[in-house]
């Protein structure tokens, strides 16, 4: 569990200035170094590693994962100048051969990716059918917001998610009582309504052009609106603003998307969330955001939050030591089956999505710092590069360790070989 | 994923079947003080008193366990109630100049857990009427109803008017009598020409039927002019020529005479001799707290008595310089004469007296006086007119309520020792004749079980209710005051203070007696009462207050002057870069302190910061409390008298929690902000604002509601909590719990707290003897190990950061864990140990169970995000089948922000019904009862004996 970290430990104390390097490729590894202050060209990094491989001939999209257990392409000078800048202290490479890399992957916010492996299967499915619409490089992005169900939905309205993990923008937008116009069989009526009434500049909901001041608010998370106060709304806003899902009908009506497949023969009604559940919607992609592509939102709504953290003081009895693994077990019994149908990118069947992570800490280790928590996103077990736990356990961890840091009587001492990772739980 | 939820489980008929024979919503009956009351009536013949309120209640109250109330359909102030005695029917005056009939009728009997019930008695509108003309519109329009007067035939209603003008109703028909309308012109036409001087005589101020001869009233118009006139002959029988401003009329009750109360406080008495036409001058005319100009004498009664001296009763008069603020009522008779200090406005009085016409005199046995905050009766027949204790209408805010607790099935001993303790309290000031207002028969089974209110106050007083029927009534009052030293420290000398108004009796003028219990004004609001929990089993109770002071108390039977021990405890915990900048902390007294029979503190904790007590928990089995802040939270063992642990929460950018009392910084930014905004705003519209200097309260307010009109539309922002907003570490719950926190083998005594900010702390305690998986500890027992020890067991991060409101252990069979001793001394059911328990943590916006002693979650229901509501309240109840006797079921009850009652099964957390009912806060002096049980029901029972059948109401 802990051989990552013990084998890279003497290494780092040696050299500052060199940056670890494990690079994978199918099921190999291979490890060297690159200097962090001259990283050189990409040109001969991409040479190196595939000489280090030994697959000269082929075409590979060489892909990194960032501090944030993102998968990230490495394709010019720049971001390969920045991955190794920022790796720390390890910088893992996965290489991919061209034809079979999914652009899905990239820069996804890990935690929206294949928790559920149904959903996860449908997608591979449809790509393999329908080739992936490509839109471009993700780069650096991370998916901020997205249309999603487009092909339900009228085309008057308009369904946006917003991802705030990861992301330390502050949502930004406000809400306001208004009236609106109502097609009724008794004619026109006015009824009340909830508008977008601002949006902070800066702020996620501007970011994603998606939103727009007095767009009417329809629906929060597949849940109506009608009825409710500005009150009510605010609060399911905010108890949803993990994963924030408004269907708006916007006030500029000359951006909806135009579906060609279907006549618009949809009704009004949108609220049957669930059985969007597996269609792969449309992405569209705005200023500098990406879709995150077929993704029901209503697996994540389920499970995204699930992510209370739970410290474990060391009052346990020795029989309690091997808690990770039975806290896998445990999460186990809240997902829908783990089966094999995850992407191929990823690992058998890892714990597709724990419910909660669980650390053990001795309460002398209280306030580790933020050093310490960038060692431990880099010090992921390889088979875990994509999967969506990780990033949310660095969410969490990064949670675990502001809390801890609330108790500044604790000192930082870390007790050498204490810090144990096991995929999605973290022991500290 | 909820939508399947609810349509699985909505579909099982034999679910349904059960959830209705476990769960009713009723509105039963209404605790307190009825919120600003604007009327009183009495009905002599059946003892019924009514009082109307300016929300447009009618409250009928009879003996204890009678009463019954009537809403109009408009929530407009009702300004007279009259009685038509005997009858079950009442009249009622509003403030919108319209009158309505009311009639007592008995509701349909009806089966309430398979018990057959008679219909309950309630107050029915049979009709309405509204004199003709132009009411309302202007407050001096002519029709405007001034006065009411119900003839003793109860077939005719006088009503004066704003313009002089006397109108007559029938009954109880309510058809105006066209012709006999007297107006102000018939009666000028017979005035001698010098009183005339050309003026009217200004609106009817008061009409009174003559005590023996029926068809004669009197007439009193505000210019002072009273009038007897004769209906029959429809011809001024006599006239009084008053030069004084009048305010009301009231008749001897042998009609020679009668007497008028003047604006200038003044009261002057008429002798009515037939023959006579004109009189010009009454008998005596007297100021009795003149010289100096008097307020009004507002209302006057002259009751006779057996003994000679008639008892004289008027409301105001008070030297307008000296007392012209206070509320007064005189009682005079003879020599004795004592002014009622009231604490609230006088809104009207009457006597219960013998209003039989073969009596000869009044002999009045009671004066009641509705004020605005209380009613206060006087016993009329003890010298020295004491004051009667209410068994209903209790002020419950005499102080400020600051919290509440209910108990219920309370054990017979701690109940006789409470009221007994009680008794001694209130033994010299109360009289205790019996309750003279006794209409009515109470039909109420005796209660099943005994039920305790507590009620926290501003002035650090608990007073403790007896709820367990229909009426509230105070059992005993607990002050916590005594514990400290105050300013206003009565310790020099303790004397009874109620020794003191009668000595000072004799040297005052006007002779001042305070009487009520409402006291509106704290001494120190640092005293108020936070937090109460009760153990009704070991009679220890905690109460925790505005300062950090959390005081624990045992029940004794005897007197006691004693020392009261003090801890301080620091929840600080040496954090640094803060500094407290609220109140101080109360001093403890440092010399002994008397204390009087029932609770008497033994242990006073005192928090560092003196933060107010936002939670606390008591368990005395392991003689631990629990109590938390807003800074964090502290564990107390009161047996050894040592503090056992504390725990800062509070989180390191919270800077404002250390501000002192809520944030004090954000007002002032947010008053910042709207001021500059209100600038940039005048300098876009380039108008320059006129500074108007408010004339009124009214402008003032017009022109703080234009300026808010102005201001942008309501909006909300829309961001998640995080994890420094303010006051995040307020410790919003705590509670101590037997469980398996450590490992699913061996359980033990455990303590949980919740935080503002969605975290959750849990502790496993060493409670020396208590356990079971420490024998071989104790076994080796040290001095160390003595002491009750705290180890941090877990701490749960909810990832919604929604205030924690409740936290609660469920056993193995999902059964909330059974309250200290009650699993030992066998009162309860033993919890399950042997299977996994769980943990219910109730945030604003979710319900969750995790499983213990591994914390990961096993059901939950988000109930912000698919209602947009919030949850104020959790309470875990066990409702009762009405089919089956021995079926019972634990549910969560939970009361949200937008006044619904949500019920959850445990630990499934499947919604079972929902109640869309309005909890909103409308009255601060009320308390409303509602039962969701289908089967235990507080609610009035009750017989009342009419002149007329009572006849169950048609169907509608």
């Amino acid at each position: 569990m802990n051989r990552s970290f013990n084998k890279s430990q003497p290494l780092r104390n040696m050299d500052c200035n060199a940056v670890e390097v494990k690079s994978k490729y199918g099921a190999e590894f291979r490890r060297f170094s690159v200097d962090r202050v001259k990283p050189g060209k990409f040109e001969e990094f991409y040479k190196l590693i595939l000489h280090i491989h030994r697959i000269a001939n082929m075409e590979v999209m060489i892909g990194y994962a960032d501090i944030h257990g993102d998968l990230l392409p490495i394709n010019n000078d720049d971001n390969f100048c920045k991955a190794v800048s920022t790796a720390h202290p390890l910088l893992r490479i996965f290489i991919q051969r061209q034809e079979e890399v999914d652009y899905a992957n990239f820069g996804t916010n890990t935690i929206t990716r294949k928790k559920k492996a149904v959903v996860a299967l449908r997608n591979n499915d449809v790509n393999r059918k329908r080739p992936h619409i490509r839109i471009g490089m993700p780069q650096d992005f991370r998916p901020v917001s997205s249309i999603i169900d487009v092909d339900i939905l009228p085309e008057s309205h308009r369904r946006v998610r917003l991802y705030r993990h990861g992301s330390d923008k502050p949502l930004g937008f406000y809400i306001r009582d208004g009236t609106s116009v109502r097609v009724t069989p008794h004619g026109l009526e006015k009824v009340p309504g909830i508008f977008i009434s601002r949006l902070v500049p800066g702020g996620l909901a501007e970011s994603t052009g998606l939103l727009a001041v007095n767009d009417e608010v329809l629906e929060v998370n597949g849940i109506e609106v009608t009825g409710k106060s500005l009150d009510q709304v605010t609060d399911m806003m905010i108890a949803n603003s993990h994963n924030l899902i408004v269907t708006v009908k916007p006030v500029n009506q000359r951006n909806n998307v135009v579906r060609s497949s279907r006549i618009s023969g949809s009704s009004g009604q949108s609220s049957d969330s669930s059985g969007s559940t597996g269609y792969p919607s449309l992405s569209v992609a705005s200023v500098g955001v990406t879709s995150s592509g077929a993704h029901g939102y209503q697996d994540d709504l389920e499970s995204d939050e699930e992510a209370d953290i739970v410290i474990e003081s060391s009052l346990k009895r020795p029989s309690q030591r091997s808690n990770a693994s039975l806290a896998s077990s445990v999460s186990r019994t809240h997902q829908q089956t783990p089966t094999t149908a995850s992407g191929p990118p990823a690992p058998p069947s890892p714990p597709s999505r724990p419910s909660s992570v669980v650390s053990t800490a001795s309460f002398h280790s209280h306030s580790l710092s933020y050093q310490l928590h960038r060692d431990l996103n880099l010090q992921h077990n390889p088979h875990q590069h994509s999967n969506p736990a990780l990033r949310h356990s660095n969410g969490s961890l990064h949670k675990i360790l502001s809390s801890l840091k609330t108790d500044p009587r604790h000192s930082l001492a870390l007790p050498r070989g204490g810090v144990e990772e096991d995929g999605t739980v973290i022991t500290l | 994923m909820m939508k399947f939820r609810f349509r699985r489980q909505g579909t099982d008929p034999q679910r349904e079947k059960i959830k209705q024979e476990l769960f009713a919503f009723n509105k039963t009956v209404e605790h307190g003080f009825p919120h600003q009351p604007s009327a009183l009536a009495f009905d002599p013949k059946l003892q019924l008193m009514a009082i109307g309120t300016k929300s447009g209640a009618i409250k009928v109250y009879g003996a204890p366990g009678v009463e019954f109330t009537g809403l109009h359909k408009d929530t407009t102030a009702v300004t007279q109630i009259h009685f038509l005695p005997g009858q079950g029917r009442l009249l009622s005056l509003l403030d919108d100049n319209t009158i309505h009939l009311w009639e007592l009728v008995a509701g349909a009997p009806r089966e309430v857990g398979g018990v057959k019930k008679e219909g309950v008695v309630s107050l029915q509108e049979v009709g309405n009427y509204s004199l003709p003309g132009r009411p309302g519109i202007e407050s001096c329009s002519a029709t405007r109803v001034t006065v009411l007067l119900l003839l003793r035939s109860c077939d005719l209603l006088c009503i004066g008017t704003e313009g002089g003008g006397v109108y007559f109703l029938q009954l109880p028909r309510l058809s105006l009598k066209d012709n006999h309308t007297l107006l102000q012109d018939q009666v000028t036409q017979s005035l001698p020409d010098d009183y005339r001087c050309g003026k009217s005589l200004g609106p009817v101020e008061s009409l009174q039927e003559h005590p023996q001869q029926s068809g004669k009233i009197l007439i009193g118009y505000s210019r002072g002019l009273v009038v007897l006139w004769d209906l029959s002959t429809r011809h001024a029988d006599q006239l009084f020529l008053g030069k004084q401003q009048l305010e009301s009329l009231v008749w001897e009750r042998t009609g020679n005479l009668f007497v008028s109360s003047h604006n200038d406080g003044g009261y002057s008495v008429w002798p009515v001799t037939s023959g006579n036409t004109c009189s010009h001058q009454p008998v005596t005319s007297t100021i009795p707290y003149g010289p100096f100009p008097c307020k009004a004498i507002s209302k006057i009664l002259w009751r006779t008595t057996q003994t000679g001296s008639p008892v004289l009763l008027y409301s105001g008069g008070m030297p307008r310089a000296s007392y012209g603020d206070r509320h007064c009522l005189t009682i005079q008779q003879d020599k004795d004469h004592v002014t009622l200090d009231f604490t609230s406005r006088v809104i009207d009085f009457f006597t219960v007296h013998s209003t039989e016409p073969e009596k000869e005199f009044d002999d009045p046995s009671a004066l009641v006086v509705l004020l605005e905050e209380e009613l206060v009766v006087i016993d009329l027949q003890t010298p020295g007119w004491p004051s009667l204790p209410t068994p209903y209408l209790a002020p419950l805010h005499s102080s400020a309520i600051t919290c509440s607790c209910h108990i219920s099935s309370v054990p017979p001993k701690l109940w006789e020792r409470l009221v007994n303790a009680g008794k001694a309290q209130q033994g010299r000031q109360h009289t205790h004749r019996s309750w003279p207002i006794c209409g009515g028969k109470n039909l109420a089974p005796p209660p099943k079980q005994q039920e305790l209110l507590l009620t926290g106050h501003e002035d650090g007083t608990v007073r403790f209710w007896d709820a367990s029927g229909v009426a509230l009534t105070p059992l005993y009052k607990l002050s916590t005051a005594n514990v400290f030293h105050t300013d206003c420290d009565p310790s020099e000398d303790p004397q009874d203070p109620s020794d003191d108004p009668d000595m000072q009796q004799e040297e005052e003028w006007p002779p001042f007696r305070k009487v009520g219990c409402f006291d509106p004004y704290s001494d120190d609001p640092r005293l108020g009462i936070q937090k109460i929990s009760l153990c009704k089993y070991s009679n220890k109770l905690v109460v925790a207050g505005t300062a950090g002071q959390v005081i624990v108390l045992g029940l004794s039977d005897e007197r006691s002057d004693h020392l009261v021990d003090v801890s301080v405890v620091d929840l600080l915990q040496d954090r640094e870069g803060f500094t407290w900048k609220g109140h101080d902390r109360l001093e403890p007294r440092l010399k002994p302190a008397p204390f009087p029979p029932g609770f008497q503190p033994l242990v006073l904790v005192q928090c560092l910061p003196p933060a107010s007590v936002t939670a606390v928990a008591l368990h005395a089995e392991w003689n631990l409390i629990a109590f938390g802040t807003s800074h964090g939270f502290g564990l107390f063992d009161y047996h050894r008298r040592n503090a056992v642990l504390a725990r800062c929460t509070l989180h390191p950018n919270d800077s404002l929690a250390m501000e002192g009392p809520l944030s004090r910084v954000k007002s002032l930014k947010k008053s910042l902000r709207q001021s500059f905004r209100r600038i940039r705003k005048s300098r876009v519209s380039g108008k320059k604002r006129t500074i108007t200097t408010p004339t009124s309260k009214v402008q003032e307010a017009n022109a703080a509601l234009a300026e808010q009109e102005e201001v942008a539309p309501v909006q909300r922002r829309i961001e998640p909590r995080s994890a420094d907003d303010s006051l995040s570490g307020v410790v919003r719950c705590l509670c101590f719990a037997d469980t398996f926190l450590r490992d699913g083998t061996h359980h033990g005594p455990t303590l949980w707290a919740g935080t503002n900010s969605g975290s959750v702390y849990a502790y496993a305690l060493e409670v020396p003897g208590v356990g079971t998986g420490r024998v071989c500890e104790r076994g080796g027992a040290s001095e160390s190990s003595v002491c009750v020890e705290a180890v941090l067991g877990k701490e749960i991060q909810l990832m919604h950061r929604a205030p924690v409101v409740s936290i609660c252990v469920l056993d193995g069979r999902g059964k909330p864990l059974p309250d200290p001793y009650e699993a030992s001394q066998d009162l309860a059911i033993t919890p399950d140990m042997t299977n996994a328990h769980s943990v219910l943590i109730a945030s604003e916006e979710q319900l969750k169970v995790f499983s213990l002693p591994k914390v990961s979650a096993k059901t939950k229901f988000k109930l912000t995000a698919h209602e947009g509501c919030r949850v104020r309240k959790v309470a875990l109840v066990v409702f009762s089948s009405t089919a089956q006797e021995d079926y019972s079921e634990h549910t969560l009850v939970c009361l949200t922000n937008l006044g619904d009652m949500h019920l959850f099964n445990i630990p499934g957390l499947r919604p079972q019904v929902r109640f869309r009912v309005c909890f909103y806060l409308i009255s601060p002096s009320e308390y409303e009862r509602f039962s969701l049980s289908a089967k235990v029901i507080t609610e009035p029972l009750f017989s009342v004996q009419l002149d007329r059948p009572l006849e169950p109401t048609p169907a509608r």
